[in-house]
């Protein structure tokens, strides 16, 4: 499903060149749920940001599908891989229902306006995250296991086969890492998704994951 | 917010338009009821002097409060508006500079030419501004530090202004006070027709940015994921609040509170973060709060004008006020 070969990634500008890590090769299949480590500033984040196609690569390939990722343009991307990021969303009358339904954004006019279908496609993802009950309240109301939960919950709404989390877990308690796990790891098996998460919690996320990445200094590589 | 709620809430507040745009009309120093129908003054007062001031106030209350909410929503923060940062006053100081110029050639009786060139001066300055504002918050992601930069530039702003001002002799000083508190009465039919064009065009390009406005409300790399071009989308909506705060501020000059509060109004009022139902609500409550404005104005004296700036914010910053104290919801 993606298959990257001699990726070179980082960040280059008029000014400066800066390679944040070279060489890398590996493959990814559909049902993968894969583990990216590392410790901070090795370049995770770069990592996925280049294979999100928000950064380009310096030099090497990054393959979805057998085809490159450069060749893809924003809006065939937005219905190949969805994201999970970070940075904490909310305010704005944003409610669970309105930022499960942004996953629909690819597919509807341009008035953003929602068919019975893609109801129906949001509703369903609320149902498998258990947020059914919470889909009226605002995201500023939410603890931020349940935050995370809907912004996953966006992702199955956006119907991709490809889904990357970087670092989901941060802010959440023991019982929710392990429920969110057990949650992406039920998506890879049952729905075929190819899940990448990276994340700290080494131990935790090992008795879930099929594959892993370790990322260390001086480009070290290893993947299991 | 469903649909019929949507269709139910946008009737109430057509109505209140429309009872407004009514008392508006009726409201001014000479009770047009007292006068004949057949009287040449009665249709010069609704037509000459009323009418223009009417739709003057609906485009310049409905504008201003889809800009603040543009950029509120391209921002990601409550407390974006034209005035604020400083785009009214990048507005202003090109309308300055334009005014000095033209009053200098002395080219009386190219009337119509003095004002679109101000317009565009006006556009110009308001583009300028809003493009600063744009290339810092790229630069620096932290929202107190976007619109500190806003607030510094104003001021900045509003100093070269003062400058302007000292320099310029006594006629075209009045000009430019009474110019700067705001006024919804000195726009004539044929300014309208020059106005209302270009006010239109914008109102409804807007409605085409409702997707992506939706997106970016969760934050600029899901807009990204979700397929929005945001390069394309900023320099859109940068273009469009320059053209509507430029042509305003040209007419009206700078009003100040109606941008920023009443997008925050209209989302503490009406639940729902989806922009065709804040942009629509946006456009009827901004119109609603100046024309408000000026009945008050009317009320409180009917032998002179009052500034707009003055009753807007008089009326206006209290509600607000009370609705956030009231609201214990983050409305931004």
């Amino acid at each position: 499903m993606i298959d990257i070969k001699h990726l070179e990634i980082g960040y280059q500008n008029k000014r400066q060149y800066n390679s944040v890590f070279k060489d890398m090769n590996m493959t990814f299949n559909a049902g993968d749920l894969v583990g990216l480590m590392g410790d901070n500033g090795v370049g995770k984040s770069t990592f996925l940001k280049t294979i999100t196609g928000t950064l380009v690569p310096l030099s090497g390939e990054i393959k979805i599908n057998n085809k490159n990722i450069t060749q893809y343009n924003t809006q065939q991307l937005s219905q190949l891989l969805s994201i999970v990021v970070t940075e904490k969303i909310g305010g704005f009358n944003l409610t669970v229902w309105d930022v499960v339904a942004s996953g629909r954004i690819p597919y509807i006019n341009i008035f953003g306006k929602l068919t019975s279908d893609d109801e129906s496609i949001v509703t369903k993802a609320l149902e498998q995250l258990n947020l059914f009950p919470l889909k009226e309240k605002l995201i500023d109301e939410l603890s931020d296991g349940q935050r995370q939960k809907v912004m996953i919950a966006k992702s199955l709404a956006q119907q991709t086969p490809i889904i990357i989390l970087d670092e989901p877990t941060a802010f959440l308690d023991h019982t929710s890492k392990h429920h969110l796990f057990a949650t992406l790891k039920q998506l890879c098996t049952e729905q075929g998704k190819l899940i990448i998460v990276s994340s700290h919690d080494l131990e935790l996320m090992k008795s879930y994951i099929n594959k892993s990445v370790t990322m260390a200094i001086n480009n070290h590589l290893e993947i299991k | 917010m469903s649909k019929s709620k949507f269709i139910f809430t946008t009737l109430m507040l057509l109505l209140v338009l429309a009872v407004l745009i009514i008392c508006d009309l009726c409201l001014g120093s000479i009770n047009l009821f007292s006068l004949e129908k057949s009287n040449p003054m009665f249709s010069s007062i609704l037509y000459d002097i009323r009418l223009p001031k009417t739709i003057t106030s609906i485009i310049a209350g409905s504008g201003l409060a889809l800009c603040g909410l543009l950029m509120q929503s391209l921002f990601r923060n409550p407390l974006a508006g034209p005035y604020v940062l400083g785009v009214s006053s990048g507005s202003s100081l090109f309308v300055a500079i334009a005014t000095m110029m033209i009053s200098s050639i002395q080219v009386s009786g190219f009337f119509i030419m003095g004002k679109s060139i101000i317009t565009l001066f006006s556009i110009l300055g308001a583009f300028f501004v809003t493009t600063i504002i744009l290339l810092v918050s790229k630069k620096n992601k932290n929202n107190v530090t976007v619109l500190l930069v806003g607030l510094m530039l104003g001021q900045i702003l509003s100093a070269l202004q003062g400058l302007i001002e000292y320099m310029s002799n006594a006629d075209n000083l009045k000009t430019f006070v009474m110019w700067g508190m705001g006024s919804v009465g000195s726009s004539t039919m044929e300014d309208l027709y020059f106005i209302i064009p270009i006010y239109t065009i914008a109102i409804i390009a807007s409605f085409f940015f409702i997707k992506p406005l939706n997106a970016i409300l969760l934050n600029e790399q899901y807009a990204q994921n979700l397929g929005v071009n945001v390069n394309a989308l900023r320099l859109s909506i940068i273009t469009i609040s320059a053209i509507i705060v430029g042509v305003i501020t040209a007419f009206c000059g700078p009003i100040a509170f109606v941008g920023i509060s009443v997008p925050i109004a209209s989302r503490l009022f009406f639940k729902t973060s989806h922009h065709l139902h804040q942009i629509t609500f946006c456009l009827l409550l901004g119109a609603s709060v100046v024309l408000l404005a000026d009945v008050v104005c009317q009320i409180l004296s009917s032998q002179f004008t009052l500034p707009i700036n003055t009753v807007t914010t008089l009326i206006g910053s209290p509600v607000v006020i009370y609705l956030l104290f009231k609201s214990k919801l983050n409305v931004g």
